[in-house]
């Protein structure tokens, strides 16, 4: 047996015996597992709840009466997102986001009733995701077993000794970096169990899955080099203990939060109250179309009559507010993605600063990729909110065109006690509508995005492991 | 005296404990700062409100003014409420980032509108604020256990503890001593940051002393903590870890886990559900006679059943009328949905008598307002403000009188007090 093994065997024996020690590897490890199970069942119930909730808002929208096609435009439809295969493992923004949001014409609505607004204060603590056991929790567990690996035995006196004996130093720092590994393992698997098990699931894609486990085997394997390298750097074993608890919060609560409140005040985002003014302001320099002097709409009028080949809007073979109709909701959909659109952007370049403090904090790198994988992050959000804003236009559309061939000029703007009956069309039509469905990034793009963060906490491990090394070195001169 | 000044300057020689409390007090001013600005920008936005309000509104009166119908001026007006911040709200931001605080409304029906959010950035809201509350939460323990670790164990370990012992007085006041010095150098780094820009806030004495007797309180829990350990006679080290150990479960873990508890103890009915089932009320009516809608109305609001019959035509006291049905139909739903938000809250304050992190957020969010109780306060208003809106337009719809160009601006306007 080599001497490293031998190193790794009587370090996990002795962590094994220390009461503390076993508390916390079992604590953690509990943890882990209890997040996974808690998780998952609160993602299973909330996909069921949203996905019967999607199905009584479709069967409504489908039993419709017969209605004007306008009248339907207003009544709308609520489109709920159904939350990703991995989100049992990190949640990521879900709570904060809205899972549903009501679709209309000439409105652009936001996705509402996120959980944060339906429960406590308690929200704001974090959520108990397998994602948050091995991102906070883990590494300070880390912290705790591992600050002692070779302080402890410099403070003692007793490393001399074990050099002594014959086993090279290396032997001896290696022994005792596997045994703290074994021990992280040990906090991921239950999670990566569980993780598996989504990946499994119908829509995940196993190579994320697989890529997310990577992510954090190199997060808790750069803490562990960390630790260790601290460990030999360090005299005493109090010293490197308080050193690397402050590496923690450091890197763990104070980085991934001053971060946000710089990129917040770098890049100030348009308020709803702005955005919504804006928007009006614009739409009426472009035009007004219940206003028939209005010169936008007069030109509208002119091209379609001569499209036509007619002189009055009554000779049209088709329903000229249809028409208008359509046009309107173009014109404002072009608006709405405008905006929406410059939203976006400043979003994304806010947490593209939030990245660069990965620099400081390896933590930011693993909470952005972790999100990416899990299809929980801003990206996957307003994914959902774009393909929601498509599945309204369309919607929008179609109900508009029906009313410019399925409603007469002449009934739409008759007056008599009958009219309303005559301008309805036939509840049929309200069921070839396509029902809306969420259609995720796919595998290749998810990688792509994964790779950024991949490689930064590959480098981090890397600087670790000079770090180790170098302290390693300084070691073996010491002695 | 002396022997006072005297620890005062053994804690300062100490490398670790002076770079641990200057770096506290920078971080308690970076916090103060963080949260003035965002509160600051929040004030900004809402100081923008009255600017914005005025072209568009200028734009609907240029549009709509001509018609005289009070109806269509209810449907294309848009009315602004806000949530101004307290002067305490920079040191805990708490819902503020999340939960909208300024919010526009017409006099149609208000369960469709009520529960628009602001556009956020959902990932910079997950991490949280870097905002005083959090330093003290959060991190000012960690600061406290560097400090306190090793009030006793360092002297044992240095062997002079038997020395102590041999004192006339006892080392019980040594310790005592020393701990208080601790504890006052603790609270002076993060009290007199706060209490200078409390004061450039605005913030009542009463109040400012309040925040501080509780931050006082909550490094003396800490401490006493610390001491309780210390007793134990273990080394500085296992101090040092069981004390965090401490800190994770009761600042990280049992809040988390006390979270989950408290979401599946009190269900509450999602509020997609409620809009729903309003949408469904409001759209219905066009589907049955309008008679129906309008006995329906005036049976609830008589002081309006004068007024004169429908036509053939559309009309707005029709449609408002059902508008008002539609919020009618889902009143005690969305009451219980609002009770059990407020239940939830409930919850987690009492949870906050066990658990200090969880109560010093309660508490500091309360005294700012902005908890959850703080933001439903303002949904009450908004309720209240959107009852009045429906007074006034109805005043001229039911009493059938012309609504003029010069009738806009009599609006009644909102007052966020």
């Amino acid at each position: 047996m080599s001497a490293a093994s031998l190193v790794m065997r009587s370090e996990l024996r002795a962590m094994l015996r220390n009461r503390t020690a076993l508390a916390g590897i079992v604590l953690v490890a509990m943890l882990a597992l209890v997040s996974t199970v808690v998780s998952w069942h609160h993602m299973r119930g909330a996909e069921e709840y949203r996905a019967r909730q999607q199905a009584a808002a479709q069967e409504a929208f489908d039993t419709q009466p017969d209605r004007h096609p306008h009248r339907v435009v207003h009544y709308g439809h609520f489109v709920y997102r159904l939350p990703s295969a991995l989100a049992a493992f990190d949640a990521g923004v879900d709570p904060f986001t809205g899972s549903s949001m009501f679709l209309e014409g000439h409105r652009q609505n936001t996705a509402n009733f996120g959980d944060v607004m339906q429960g406590s204060v308690l929200t704001r603590f974090g959520k108990l995701t397998p994602a948050f056991v091995l991102q906070v929790l883990a590494p300070l567990v880390l912290v705790f077993l591992g600050h002692g690996l070779l302080a402890q035995e410099r403070e003692r006196g007793t490393l001399r000794q074990l050099m002594l004996q014959g086993a090279p130093l290396r032997a001896i720092v290696s022994g005792k970096l596997a045994a703290l590994s074994g021990i992280a393992l040990l906090f991921m698997l239950p999670a990566f169990a569980g993780l598996a098990a989504m990946a499994a699931a119908p829509g995940a894609s196993p190579g994320v899955a697989v890529v997310l486990m990577l992510g954090y085997a190199l997060y808790l394997g750069l803490w562990c080099v960390l630790v260790a390298a601290v460990s030999s750097l360090v005299a005493r074993r109090r010293d490197a203990l308080l050193a690397l608890v402050a590496v923690w919060a450091l890197s763990v609560l104070l980085v991934p939060r001053v971060a946000p409140d710089l990129a917040y005040a770098a890049y100030p985002l348009p308020d709803r109250l702005q955005t919504d003014v804006g928007i009006a302001a614009d739409l009426r320099r472009i035009g007004d179309s219940h206003d028939p002097d209005d010169p936008y709409f007069a030109g509208f009028k002119r091209e379609v009559l001569q499209r036509h080949g007619v002189d009055r809007i009554e000779d049209l073979p088709v329903n000229y507010k249809g028409l208008v109709a359509v046009e309107g909701e173009r014109l404002t959909s072009g608006l709405f993605d405008r905006y929406a659109a410059r939203s976006a952007d400043i979003q994304h370049a806010q947490n593209r600063l939030v990245a660069f403090f990965s620099a400081l904090s390896p933590t930011i790198a693993l909470r952005q990729l972790s999100m990416a994988a899990a299809a929980t992050d801003l990206s996957a959000h307003l994914r959902f909110l774009e393909q929601a804003e498509a599945h309204r236009y369309r919607m929008v559309q179609q109900l508009n065109q029906l009313q410019a061939d399925g409603v007469s000029y002449a009934d739409d703007t008759a007056r008599d006690a009958d009219a309303d009956r005559r301008k309805r069309v036939d509840s049929t039509h309200w069921q070839q509508i396509p029902p809306f469905r969420f259609e995720p990034a796919s595998a290749r793009v998810l990688l792509g995005a994964l790779l950024p963060g991949t490689l930064v906490l590959l480098a981090w491990l890397l600087a670790a492991s000079a770090l180790l090394v170098l302290a390693a070195r300084r070691l073996e001169v010491a002695r | 005296m002396s022997l006072w000044r005297l620890e005062l300057a053994l804690l300062l020689r100490s490398r670790i404990a002076l770079a641990g409390l200057l770096l506290l007090a920078l971080l308690s001013v970076v916090s103060l700062l963080s949260g003035v600005h965002r509160i600051d920008s929040q004030r900004a936005a809402i100081d923008r409100i009255e600017a914005l309000q005025r072209t568009d509104m200028a734009a609907v009166v240029a549009a709509h003014g001509d018609s005289t119908d009070a109806g269509s001026a209810a449907y294309y007006s848009f009315h602004p409420t806000w949530n101004p911040p307290s002067p305490l709200a920079f040191a805990a931001v708490g819902m503020r980032d999340v939960a909208p605080f300024m919010l526009r409304v017409r006099a149609l029906g208000l369960e469709a509108q009520i529960h628009d959010g602001d556009i956020f950035n959902p990932e910079l809201a997950l991490a949280g604020r870097f905002d005083y509350a959090f330093l003290l939460v959060f991190l000012l323990p960690l600061f406290v256990i560097v400090l306190f670790h090793d009030l006793r164990s360092a002297e044992t370990e240095s062997g002079r503890e038997r020395m102590l012992h041999a004192l006339p007085a006892g080392a019980g006041r040594v310790y005592l001593r020393r701990g208080l010095v601790r504890v006052l150098a603790v609270l002076a780094c993060v009290g007199l940051p706060f209490v200078a820009v409390a004061l450039h806030q605005g913030v009542a004495p009463s109040l400012l002393l309040a925040v501080l007797g509780l931050a006082t309180a909550y490094v003396l829990f800490w401490a006493a903590l610390a001491l309780l350990v210390a007793r134990l006679g273990w080394s500085s080290a296992t101090n040092a870890a069981t004390l965090a150990t401490a800190w994770v479960a009761i600042a990280l873990v049992l809040p988390a886990l006390a979270h989950v508890a408290i979401e599946r103890a009190i269900p509450v009915g999602q509020g997609a559900e409620i809009a729903r089932a309003q949408r469904e009320a409001v759209n219905g009516a066009w589907d049955i006679p309008r008679e129906h809608t309008m006995q329906r109305f005036y049976a609830r609001y008589p002081e309006w059943s004068d007024s004169a019959p429908l036509g053939t035509d559309f009309h707005y006291k029709w449609y408002l009328a059902f508008h008002q049905n539609g919020d009618d139909s889902v009143a005690l739903e969305a009451g219980a949905y609002r009770d059990g938000i407020e239940r939830r809250s409930r919850a987690a304050e009492r949870l906050g008598w066990l658990l200090p992190p969880v109560g010093m957020q309660v508490l500091l969010t309360r005294w700012a307002g902005t908890d959850m109780q703080a933001h439903l306060a303002y949904q009450d208003r908004i309720r209240d403000y959107h009852g009045q809106l429906r007074r006034f337009y109805y005043g001229y719809l039911f009493g059938d009188r012309p609504f003029t160009g010069e009738d806009f601006d009599k609006a009644p306007r909102f007052d966020p007090e």
